[in-house]
């Protein structure tokens, strides 16, 4: 039974043929007498979207696109019997993804340490205690491009290099796992997927800086992340790869996990800093950086879950192959986390100088409902959106700098047709005033002013003179804020303002919102023309704001209407607009 | 430690073979139910009394197929299955586990050794 012929086939359009055609496919196989040879599928995937009915068949990975009920006959008697491929109905597919970071995630067992030694885990460890120096290492380091992976994209070597280069009798390693962007969930994955790939990363940093003690600060709404690295360094301990001299080099290493108790300013690495000391997590300036002063005064080298992630397999495969992958100015890959209007929302791991087109219709499927694209956001509360005419920009730390957003630490959000961009603007505008500390002036009181200006615009109270001000207040706050977080804040409002120009005008002079978000903005009318006085409107109103009755049809009064929307939705005849 | 124990712990692992189950059980795929259908799997397992090693990985990526099953029979291409419920993982076990036939409607991926 086993070593059957399987086609899978799938309608990626948006009919809905598979019924006819899985059956089809049946009656032929049985007509060549293939049943035993064969097995028909149905599958929920295929990885090609808006392609018609799509026929993979395993063994050989041939993919048919845009099948007709005609052709089937011709697939099943060359492509299954015969074994020949039809040229003319045959389509590539190229997996556009590249898995480094993400290797072992949804592969190996995160609570089995075995697991991961059977992937090569700790070789790399190995290799590097028993056969390098420090300098080798970041000199390898220096080969393969790595750049921090947080967001800022400072060269890890360098980092590295620094706080190997200053004579201390305590150095420290602290990995960042402070995931706080809305809509991003890149380190909990590789924490929960694949935890000692992030320890095997920080024990290499530690050999190389000559630190001996460690510290993972993750986030404490990530309990299952906790309880995996936790079991993750009882493990490590209990097979010599963490504790005193690790593999008999004579180089002692321990890690201990510090909780962060959700703070976004402690994502900060000089706040992060303090909050492991017993501190209230306030930014410091800098420099000194941390790799020069850091935890408790020391030279402490801060990097993301992903950079640590990335490290063992660029010593297991050579700084080469790494420097090989991605741009020229960005090396290897990067996860992001798509998320928002997308089809498939999924954590993706992609060589650097992709383009975001590829990222949202190869890989995501497309926009949710066949929408059309308005924009794609990257980096959280610190980056910016990327209008559709720019979709086709390759990504990677220069180039959305270049756009006004960041790269960030891999949050992607996709937006439609239905999305405001005052609104988007004001809601992580919102998430900093929030998250703002409060040390700094700028940031503290910038933040809650832009804030201000954008309710007063998405409010239709605004003037353009208003605009203005917005906008001197974000350069302002970006030019004086102590921190990366006030630093940043104001990108997405600036990088809306710039490719959404029109928006803004719109809520100003004409008070509309074409979104329909800004629901000052707007009003619900019945169309009495359109209306068949069904009541259904009336039946689903929360607020009792519609009256009327069967025989002379619905009025919807203004002064009672919470314009939640519910009648707009419920109409099935479009009576219901909303202006 | 010693060189040649690192290797033989390397080996150990190796020679495992056989039929597999994973279920992807991060916190994505624990949201959308996957621990569920790992009891039901493991329950369905003791009750025929197969010999098969159903087991826990991370997150393979495909948030929006959540929960992911991947299937390995000897024999038979690597399967991911996703949006798996409870009745979705009896059919597994019954269709492709037992009969060796592949479960309609559920799969995401097939992976070619």
């Amino acid at each position: 039974m086993a070593n059957k012929k399987i086609v899978l086939i799938k309608d990626t359009g948006l009919g809905d043929k598979i019924k006819e055609y899985y059956s089809l496919f049946l009656k032929s196989v049985r007509e060549e007498n293939l049943q035993d040879q064969v097995q028909v599928v149905r599958a929920a995937d295929l990885g090609v979207y808006n392609k018609g009915v799509v026929v993979k068949i395993v063994p050989g990975n041939i993919i048919y696109a845009h099948v007709t009920a005609e052709q089937i006959h011709e697939i099943v008697v060359q492509s299954l019997k015969k074994n020949n491929v039809i040229k003319e109905l045959a389509i590539n597919v190229s997996d556009k993804q590249q898995r480094i970071v993400l290797r072992n995630c949804g592969v190996v067992d995160p609570e089995n340490i075995d697991d991961y030694i059977n992937v090569d885990g700790y070789q790399a460890l190995k290799k590097i205690l028993s056969s390098y120096t420090p300098e080798k290492v970041v000199e390898e380091l220096k080969v393969s491009g790595l750049r921090g992976r947080g967001g800022g994209g400072f060269p890890t070597w360098m980092k590295w290099n620094f706080a190997r280069n200053i004579a201390a009798d305590q150095k420290y390693i602290i990995c960042n796992a402070d995931e706080g962007d809305p809509g991003a969930y890149m380190d909990r994955s590789v924490l929960e997927g694949d935890p000692h790939a992030i320890l095997e990363g920080m024990i290499i940093a530690g050999f190389t800086v000559g630190a001996s003690k460690g510290f993972l600060y993750i986030r404490a709404e990530y309990p299952l992340a906790i309880k995996r690295i936790d079991k993750a360094i009882i493990q490590a301990q209990e097979k010599g790869f963490l504790g005193k001299n690790i593999l008999n080099s004579g180089f002692d290493f321990d890690l201990e996990i510090r909780l962060g108790a959700g703070a976004f300013v402690c994502g900060e690495e000089t706040a992060l800093i303090a909050s492991i000391e017993g501190k209230r997590g306030y930014p410091s300036p800098r420099p000194p950086y941390p790799s020069v002063s850091g935890l408790w005064r020391k030279p402490t080298v801060i990097n993301n879950v992903e950079t640590f992630a990335n490290v063992p397999v660029i010593f297991l495969r050579g700084g080469n192959w790494y420097s090989q992958i991605g741009s020229s100015t960005s090396k290897g890959t990067k996860v992001f986390a798509l998320t928002g209007k997308v089809r498939n929302s999924s954590l993706i791991e992609v060589p650097m100088g992709i383009t975001l087109r590829e990222i949202v219709f190869d890989i995501g499927g497309g926009v949710l409902d066949g929408k059309k694209i308005k924009a794609v956001q990257t980096g959280g509360p610190s980056g910016g959106v990327i209008p559709e005419e720019l979709l086709d920009t390759p990504v990677d730390y220069e180039n959305l700098q270049k756009l006004g957003s960041i790269m960030g630490s891999g949050g992607m959000i996709v937006m439609d047709e239905d999305d405001c961009m005052v609104d988007i603007a004001k809601f992580y505008i919102n998430f900093c005033v929030d998250e703002s500390c409060g040390k700094c002036s700028p940031c503290r009181i910038g933040g809650y002013q832009m804030y201000k200006y954008l309710e007063k615009i998405s409010q239709g109270r605004a003037s353009f003179e208003d605009l203005e001000k917005l906008e001197s207040i974000c350069n302002a706050t970006k030019r004086a804020s102590l921190c990366g977080l006030g630093q940043t804040a104001p990108n997405p409002i600036l990088s809306t303002m710039k490719y959404f120009q029109q928006e803004y005008r719109e809520h100003i002079a004409n008070k509309k919102c074409r979104a329909g978000k800004c629901v000052d903005l707007l009003e619900y009318k019945i169309l009495q023309d359109k209306c068949k006085k069904c009541g259904v409107c009336f039946r689903n109103c929360p607020t009792g704001a519609i009256s009327g009755n069967n025989k002379e049809g619905f009025i919807i009064d203004v002064s009672k209407c919470v314009k939640c929307g519910k009648c707009y939705e419920v109409c099935k005849f479009d009576a219901v607009v909303r202006e | 430690m010693e060189e040649n124990n690192f290797n033989d712990m390397k080996k150990k692992n190796t020679d495992e073979k056989g039929n597999w189950i994973k279920v992807g059980l991060s916190t994505c795929g624990i949201a959308a139910g996957a621990k569920d259908v790992f009891d039901t799997l493991v329950f369905e397992k003791e009750k025929k009394n197969l010999n098969i090693e159903i087991k826990r990985c991370g997150c393979a990526g495909m948030c929006y197929a959540e929960p992911l099953v991947e299937v390995f029979i000897e024999g038979m291409p690597r399967v991911i299955y996703g949006r798996v419920d409870k009745s979705a993982a009896i059919e597994i076990i019954n269709r492709h586990v037992c009969s060796k036939e592949l479960v309609n409607d559920h799969i995401y991926d097939i992976k070619e050794k």
